[in-house]
């Protein structure tokens, strides 16, 4: 399971591209991710690492250069196969979690899927064995907006995970927790990368990056790549 | 797609929906409301237009008043001769007819000569009618009857405008199936018309012209005023363009006092065209940042304005039915009736005219929904990135 | 059961009523369009005008027939507005071919 997954090249992205406030925010990086990868992206605050999550996750294009996903360019790809490629093969964390306010736990869990030829019944069971896995069942039918930070991280955990990505992405993941809680989220994460899942963080915490199974660091200054670390 | 996905997207906006429940439920009333009363107005006014036209088919092609000083007068009998001389004309007939206002009861009937007796076979009177000559009986209306408490068999006694006390008796009562048409009538012979209006000799109220060829009349009405410049011609196409102007008027008195409601519709609906709160770009964007396509969003936008405006329609358009045709128009009968003792039974025939229910549907489900998709749309083909930052 | 259903069921159920209310509607308009002839006769015979809608004053009684007090005197048809005359102009009946000319003879 060495073959790359996915591979950026000379990836660049301004913001306002043009305008007075024009910012390059990624420039010129080059990486490559192999399969079962436990990547981190570190760096400090502003070093581009959520724009490049958002780049590697289709969540927006680049201004130049291509990120390759399985051997596909996928950098020009229409929107219409992006959002399919969201929906497929990544599962994203969100800094904020944005999860749905007003909805429950389970509900916000089988969000992703809804529009899909799914089985109602048989997302709910999928969503509820998420749930179980990290031990959120007894908040199931909570509305989100009530609950702990932690329990939050969790909720989005699962909705990341509903259609089994073979990429997780997470953003900052241990902003809003504290040390106890960092390292129940990296044992999530952790479980994950052992049941085969490329994983991709971007922190500066190193709780995060600190740890024997974080094979590649990639550490990011002013959008542009430092120093790549591979164990 | 197929139809579990948009079953799974409907289900999703419902939950979406009710998330808000006093909100969107008091969008539902307000919808409703205002499809109650376009409906129900809209039901009220083609029914009495189709009724009217019905019921006035057999009224009298022609009417020939006499004005003096611009006011209606008494109009000489013999002029009768003279205009059915007219080419076209087939028969000319005073009318002797007025208002009488009982004392008693505190109402206005209308008292008319009898000028001949109904088909045989006629299921609208119980009892006859007074014979054109004939003295000393009556038949009255529902209303009149359902006033004075009478019956037939009853004497009903009026007092004339000589001021003696004339009583009839009671030979017709009309059934309540035509009250929109006799509630406050009272049929006597023509020569107790007379007396009790002491109407001098050889004059009638007005005279009704019957004519050969209906499209003929207005020429036959022509020549009448040109040889008798100080008559007024009413046309029957004119009595029922009458109604239809009273009606829309009446309409649109109703119409005004709702109007109210009516623009704080207009300006929530405006409210949702013209932008979508922070918090729904944001879920927008949350949808479409964990695998919504665009198309996704737009149908949950449109099940999101079909949900809340079909159910409106449904509700609103149930409501004004039975609320006319059942229940009498109640809530408008006062503004439609206006305050009198004698109401008619308003119990309308519910003509329903397809293309008015359509057209109302149309103007209330289709820009509803419109307003709920075009300012969701941008939202939903921008790029998710901006969410991913919060 | 999924909301989806429910929400149908009630679209369908309010269908369903409207179509029972269109058949009621449908005996009632044939009852009356079987009293209507009848109807017709009562007008034909007795040479009315105007239907008993409005009994709450004379000249609502009889809108189309002029009269001391009616509301519609000079033009049938014309709005009238209290506490002034018409708001708005009467109609042109010219179109009907009448006799009467409303607007600039
Ligand atoms: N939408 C945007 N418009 C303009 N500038 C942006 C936008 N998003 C990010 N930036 C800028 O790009 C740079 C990189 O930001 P980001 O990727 O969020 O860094 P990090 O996640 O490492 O803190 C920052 O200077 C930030 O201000
Ligand atoms: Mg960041």
């Amino acid at each position: 399971m060495n073959e790359t997954i996915i591979q950026t090249n000379e990836l660049t992205k301004y913001y306002n591209k043009g305008k007075a406030n024009e910012v390059l925010a990624v420039s010129g990086v080059s990486v490559g991710i192999r399969h079962g990868d436990f990547a981190v992206l570190k760096g400090p605050s502003g070093s581009g690492k959520t724009t490049m999550l958002s780049l590697l996750g289709c969540m927006t294009r680049p201004t130049s250069g291509s990120i390759t996903l399985e051997g596909r360019d996928i950098s020009h790809l229409p929107e219409r196969f992006l959002t399919d490629i969201r929906r497929t093969t990544y599962g994203f964390i969100f800094q904020q979690f944005h999860l749905i306010q007003g909805m429950s736990v389970l509900q916000n869990v089988m969000l992703p899927l809804y529009p899909t030829d799914v089985d109602l019944p048989k997302l709910k069971k999928k969503a509820e064995g998420l749930l179980e896995g990290i031990g959120m069942m007894k908040r199931r039918d909570f509305p989100v907006q009530g609950l702990s930070g932690g329990e939050q991280q969790r909720t989005a955990i699962a909705r990341a995970l509903i259609n089994d990505p073979e990429i997780v992405l997470a953003d900052e993941p241990t902003a809003h927790l504290d040390t106890a809680l960092s390292r129940d989220f990296m044992a999530i994460m952790k479980d994950l990368w052992e049941k085969g899942k490329t994983v991709i963080i971007a922190s500066h915490d190193p709780i995060v990056f600190e740890n024997e199974y974080a094979a590649l660091v990639v550490e990011m200054r002013d959008g542009a790549v430092r120093n790549v670390t591979r164990k | 797609m197929s139809l579990n996905s948009h079953m799974n997207v409907l289900d999703f906006t419902l939950l979406s929906l009710l998330r808000r429940k006093f909100k969107n439920f008091g969008i539902v009333l307000v919808f409703t409301l205002i499809v109650f009363i376009t409906g129900s107005i809209l039901f009220l006014s083609y029914s009495f237009k189709r009724e009217a036209l019905l019921i006035l088919k057999g009224s009298p092609e022609l009417i020939v008043q006499r004005m003096s000083a611009g006011r209606q007068e008494l109009i000489p009998v013999d002029r009768a001769k003279e205009i059915s001389a007219l080419p076209g004309v087939s028969g000319v007939e005073p009318r002797y007819w007025g208002y009488y206002y009982d004392l008693l009861v505190k109402a206005n009937y209308t008292i008319l000569a009898s000028s001949g007796s109904l088909s045989a076979g006629n299921r609208l009177l119980q009892g006859r009618l007074p014979g054109p000559e004939e003295k000393g009986v009556a038949a009255v209306g529902r209303g009149v009857a359902k006033a004075r408490f009478i019956d037939i068999g009853s004497t009903i006694s009026l007092v004339s405008s000589a001021g003696d006390a004339m009583d009839f008796d009671v030979v017709g009562i009309f059934e309540s199936d035509s009250e929109l048409l006799t509630a406050d009538l009272i049929v006597l012979g023509r020569p107790d018309v007379i007396r009790l209006f002491r109407m001098p000799p050889y004059m009638a109220t007005d005279l009704a012209v019957t004519v050969r060829n209906e499209t003929e009349a207005p020429v036959i009405a022509g020549k009448v005023r040109s040889r008798f410049p100080d008559t007024r011609p009413i046309l029957r196409k004119e009595i029922i363009r009458t109604y239809d102007a009273v009606f829309g008027w009446r309409s649109g008195l109703i119409l005004t006092l709702f109007a109210g409601a009516l623009v704080a519709f207009i300006i929530l609906a405006w409210d949702k065209a013209t932008g979508l709160s922070a918090e729904e770009k944001k879920e927008i964007g949350i949808l479409k940042a964990i695998g919504w396509e665009t198309s996704d969003i737009i149908e949950m936008k449109f099940w999101e304005g079909l949900v809340i405006s079909l159910s409106s329609f449904l509700l609103g358009i149930i409501l004004a039915y039975v609320h006319v045709y059942f229940f009498g128009a109640s809530v408008f009968a006062p503004a439609l009736k206006g305050w009198s003792v004698i109401y008619p039974d308003f119990r309308l025939a519910p003509f329903i005219d397809p293309y008015q229910i359509a057209m109302l549907m149309a103007l209330t489900v289709i820009p509803y929904i419109a307003s709920t998709i075009i300012p969701s749309w941008k939202a939903a083909i921008t790029d998710p990135d901006e969410v991913v930052r919060g | 059961m999924r909301k989806s259903l429910v929400f149908g069921l009630f679209v369908l159920g309010c269908v369903l009523f409207l179509a029972a209310l269109g058949a009621t509607s449908h005996v009632r308009v044939s009852h009356f369009l079987a009293v209507s002839r009848d109807l017709g006769d009562i007008t034909a015979t007795l040479k009315l005008t105007d239907i008993s809608f409005s009994d709450d004053a004379r000249y609502t009684r009889n809108p189309s027939q002029a009269d001391i007090f009616s509301a519609f005197q000079d033009y049938p048809g014309s709005i009238e507005h209290f506490p002034s005359g018409s708001v708005t102009p009467p109609p042109d009946f010219t179109s009907l071919g009448a006799a009467m000319k409303v607007r600039g003879q």
